[in-house]
This record gives C-alpha cells, sequence and structure tokens, in this order.
C-alpha cells in the first residue's frame, strides 16, 4: 500500500462494548484507502455490522478512534450528523425503502432533506434511476418492485449525493443468485469510478470471484487482511 | 432552501395528515367538539352580558303621584332629586296626559281601549317622574331615600321591584354561563390535548422504521419532525373552520329566542358581527392546540 496517500477511513485500536459488558470489537485496527473495494466477511454476530456502524456513526466506539478523511467521528457534532452521513451512501439486506413513496420518490426524498431543487431533483433522480436500469419502473412502489428491483432503488438512494463511501451490509443477503450478480456488479462499476466501496456479506461465492481485499472477522476481532483474498472462517 | 424544506415538511404533514384517515377524523371531531364548546360558552356568555348591558339601560324607577298632588309641586320634588348629581342621571316629568298618550301609543292605538277610556270620563293615569340612576346598584338606595322622604305622602307607588327581580336573575345566569363555560371547555381543552397528543404517538409508532431511515440518509431531527408539528396545526385549522360553520347552525336556532333582547337584534347578527374575532381566535386555539400536543407526542416519542 502506498504510504504518501491519505486513507478515507481509519480504525484506530477501536473496542465496542454493549451494556453491560458484550464486547463485540476488540482491538480492531483498519485503514481503508479511497477507492478501494472491501469485502468484510464473518459469521452472523461476528461484528461486521457493527464495524460498518461505526463509520456511518450509528455506533459510537467505545474506545479507540474511528477517522473519516483523517477527521476523528467522535467530534462530530449529532447536529451535523445528518450533513456527515450524506458523504456515505448505505445499502442494507432489507433495502430500508419507504413503503408509501414510489422508486422516484424514495431516491428524491435523499436530495429534499438536502434542500435540493426540484428541478435539480427532477434531473438527478432519473439519471441514477437509469444507470441502476430502473428507468422505466421509476413511479412503482416498493411492492410492486422485485427484491433485486428494490435493492437497486436504495442502491440509486445511496449513490445519489456521490458519496466517497458506499457502505453495503448484506445487500444480497434476501435476493437470488442472478439479482445478487447483479447488485455486486453494479458495487463493481460504481467503485470503478473511485467511489470506495465496503461490502459486508456472508456469500463466500462473491467474495472469491471478486479478488479484491478481503477482511475477515471473527469473535470482534480482525482476523485476516488479504488484498485479492479469499472467504476463509475459521 | 430553508423555505424550500419547509414546504417540503408541511406536504409531508398535509400527506400524513390525509392518510392517517380515521385517526385524522376522532381527532378533528374531538378538536371541534372542544373548540365548539370554548366558542359557544364565549358566546352565550357575550349574549347573556349583552342583553343585561341592553336592560340597564332600560332600566329606571318611576315614581307616580297621588291625583291630589299638584303638577308645581311635582317640579319642586323633580328639582329636589336633580341636586344628587352622584347618584342619578336623569329626572324626567311625565304628566298625566302624556302617560295617556304614551299608553294608547303603546297598546298600539286600540279603538276598543281609546273608548274605554273616553267612558271613564277622566284620565285614569298618573302624573310621574321617572329616574335613572348613574349606576343601577344605586336604585335601591334612591328608592330608600324617596320613601323616607318629605313627600312620600304625595306618592302613589314605586315600581322598582318588579325590575329588580328580573336584574338579579339575569346576573345570575350571566355568572353561571361564564363559570360553566370556563369549567366545560377547560375539561374539553385538556381531553382534545391528550386525544391529538395519542393521534400523533402512534403515527410515530406505526412509521418508527421510516424514521430510522430518513436519518440514515441525512435527514435532519428537525427535518423529520417538522411534519408532525404541521399535522397537528392542520388538525386545529381544519376543527376551526368545522366550529366556526357549526357555529352558524347554532346561530340559527337561537336567533328567533333572542330577537329583540340583543343591541345587533339577535344571536344570528351577534354572530355575524362579531365572527372574524372569534374565527381569528378559534384558529388561534386550534393551532395551538393540535402544535402543543404534537410537540409533547414528539419529545415523547420520537427519539431521533
Amino acid at each position: 500500500m502506498p504510504e504518501d496517500i491519505q486513507p478515507i477511513i481509519r480504525f484506530e485500536k477501536v473496542a465496542k462494548t454493549f451494556p453491560p459488558d458484550i464486547a463485540v470489537l476488540e482491538d480492531v485496527n483498519l485503514t481503508i484507502l479511497p477507492g478501494e473495494f472491501l469485502s468484510i466477511v464473518g459469521s452472523s454476530g461476528a461484528g461486521k455490522s457493527t464495524l460498518l456502524k461505526l463509520i456511518y456513526a450509528e455506533e459510537d466506539a467505545t474506545s479507540g478512534e474511528v477517522y473519516f478523511d483523517e477527521r476523528p467521528l467522535s467530534h462530530i457534532n449529532r447536529k451535523h450528523l445528518p450533513f456527515f452521513r450524506r458523504q456515505i451512501g448505505t445499502v442494507f439486506q432489507d433495502f430500508k425503502l419507504l413503503p408509501q413513496r414510489t422508486a422516484f420518490e424514495n431516491v428524491a426524498y435523499a436530495l429534499e432533506v438536502d434542500g435540493k431543487s426540484t428541478a435539480e431533483i427532477n434531473e438527478e433522480v432519473p439519471e441514477i434511476l437509469e444507470i441502476v436500469g430502473l428507468g422505466d419502473k421509476m413511479h412503482k412502489f416498493p411492492k410492486q418492485l422485485s427484491g433485486g428491483e428494490q435493492q437497486r432503488v436504495s442502491l440509486a438512494r445511496a449513490l445519489i449525493h456521490r458519496p466517497k463511501v458506499i457502505i453495503a451490509d448484506e445487500p444480497t443477503g434476501n435476493l437470488d443468485p442472478v439479482s445478487a450478480n447483479e447488485i455486486i456488479q453494479l458495487l463493481l462499476e460504481i467503485n470503478s469510478f473511485g467511489t470506495t466501496v465496503l461490502l459486508a456479506t456472508h456469500n463466500k461465492g462473491i467474495v472469491d470471484t471478486l479478488g479484491k481485499r478481503v477482511v475477515v472477522i471473527s469473535q470482534g476481532k480482525i482476523v485476516h487482511d488479504q488484498n485479492k483474498g479469499k472467504y476463509i472462517l475459521n | 432552501m430553508q423555505t424550500l424544506k419547509l414546504w417540503r415538511t408541511f406536504k409531508e404533514g398535509k400527506e400524513n395528515f390525509r392518510r392517517n384517515g380515521w385517526l385524522t377524523f376522532a381527532t378533528v371531531s374531538i378538536l371541534t367538539l372542544s373548540l365548539f364548546i370554548v366558542s359557544l360558552s364565549f358566546l352565550l356568555g357575550l349574549t347573556t352580558h349583552l342583553i343585561l348591558e341592553n336592560l340597564r339601560d332600560k332600566v329606571s324607577v318611576s315614581v307616580s303621584f297621588n291625583p291630589d298632588v299638584t303638577e308645581g309641586r311635582i317640579f319642586e320634588i323633580r328639582d329636589e332629586l336633580s341636586k344628587y348629581k352622584k347618584e342619578i342621571a336623569s329626572v324626567d316629568y311625565i304628566s298625566r296626559d302624556d302617560a295617556l298618550k304614551q299608553f294608547l301609543a303603546e297598546s298600539g292605538n286600540d279603538p276598543v281601549i281609546a273608548k274605554a277610556i273616553e267612558e271613564i270620563g277622566e284620565n285614569p293615569l298618573l302624573a310621574s317622574l321617572v329616574i335613572k340612576a348613574v349606576t343601577p346598584e344605586d336604585y335601591p338606595l334612591i328608592v330608600e331615600q324617596i320613601e323616607g322622604s318629605t313627600f312620600q305622602n304625595d306618592i302613589s307607588r314605586i315600581n322598582y321591584a318588579k325590575n329588580k327581580k328580573i336584574f338579579e336573575r339575569l346576573d345570575y345566569i350571566n355568572k353561571t354561563t361564564e363559570k360553566t363555560g370556563i369549567a366545560l371547555g377547560t375539561i374539553f381543552i385538556f381531553i382534545a390535548i391528550l386525544i391529538t397528543f395519542n393521534t400523533i404517538r402512534i403515527t410515530i409508532y406505526s412509521h418508527r422504521q421510516e424514521f430510522e431511515i430518513m436519518r440514515l440518509v441525512g435527514a435532519s431531527n428537525i427535518y423529520v419532525r417538522m411534519p408532525f408539528v404541521f399535522e397537528g396545526a392542520l388538525y386545529g385549522l381544519v376543527a376551526a373552520v368545522v366550529t366556526a360553520i357549526s357555529l352558524f347552525g347554532i346561530a340559527y336556532y337561537i336567533a328567533p329566542l333572542t330577537q329583540g333582547a340583543l343591541p345587533q337584534g339577535n344571536f344570528m347578527n351577534l354572530y355575524i358581527a362579531y365572527f372574524w374575532p372569534v374565527f381569528g381566535g378559534l384558529i388561534l386555539l386550534g393551532i395551538t392546540l393540535g402544535v402543543l400536543s404534537s410537540a409533547i407526542a414528539i419529545r415523547r416519542y420520537l427519539k431521533v
């Protein structure tokens, strides 16, 4: 890894304990560079989701520090959290779409909260939905879409702010293999434009074919960290 | 940009209002009922107050003199009474002829009555002094003074007792309406706050997951909260309009009962005369109640 590039995300001796004394993460040191595609693997409850939540500041580290763009997250005022979050796009296993809004409106919402004008929204949203291949279904409601399509809406929403980082927590967990593969291909495409992608997954097949950096977490600790890694579970 | 965001959260609140259907109906109903009771007791209070004022102006003491008392003597008494300027506002002399003319006019110049009086051969009415007090509370004192005066033997009768009873009864009604109105209004406002509060709370519960999503895509707390404030305000606004319309219905039924008793004519005219202040007050009170209840619900249940 070249030394002179400033990491986009850095964990420094991070520990996370949930009350009363459940240690979820212990002594995590991890450096992620801009433009990386990083897979985080591990069994359920290993701490993958918690690690990701620390990045988008849904959880605070019990000790140690997480840096985003070399800014310590513990210093972010809760009031400024929404602004910080707009730099990170998130995608989840359960899609997290607003059920009473169409695909278009779901994506638009992320821009509305930012105070973007209606004209901008009407221009940018169809564009991004076109990119994820939903140009013809943007006025459908989530329940009228397949799982794969819903996840693509969610991905479009994550991308709309042109974030530096995309965090995908088990994005293929609820999808059939074909849809899952489409989502992974989209993530790779996004990554190829320079966006950092963090992918937490159980799917061995996906990780092994990616040929990208793999971090393995077991019982709250990073046990493997390999470039062009494979899915290894002890 | 802030206005745009505000407009968007308003639209969101409007959508919640529309989508909640049954809950919206229940909340608006109870808010309407509360506003209705508050405003109706205010209007009824105003009505009795105005009727009372109106009657106070009409109240006077009429002192009738025995037929053998001369006009000169009555003038003397009038001049004597006029000296008490602090208590007595005016003393008017009504001669026997004037009294007869007035009587005939009040009976609608009925030829039968006129003929009956003619048959008697002489004017049966008495000359009198009509006394108006500066404040109605002074009447008992004035009457007492006249009864104990040197000219008490010249007096045939003093008609005050009859007026007094009506006067006291109206005062009592006025005070009772006021008290009942305040008590009922307070109870219903309290119920309205509880119900609006619960409606917003239920909405918050049923949309729990959405708040998490909204925050994840970068919505600020205030952006998530504002729609509920607007939703509350809309409950109040709609309730105020419904109340104002229902009051027209009530006024329509009360109007004939109050015909002539009010300076405005009747209750309907009174409501029309006071419509804008009442409507403004209703909107203000309604929105305050709605927003207040949502604010409490947001604080307690929307941990964002």
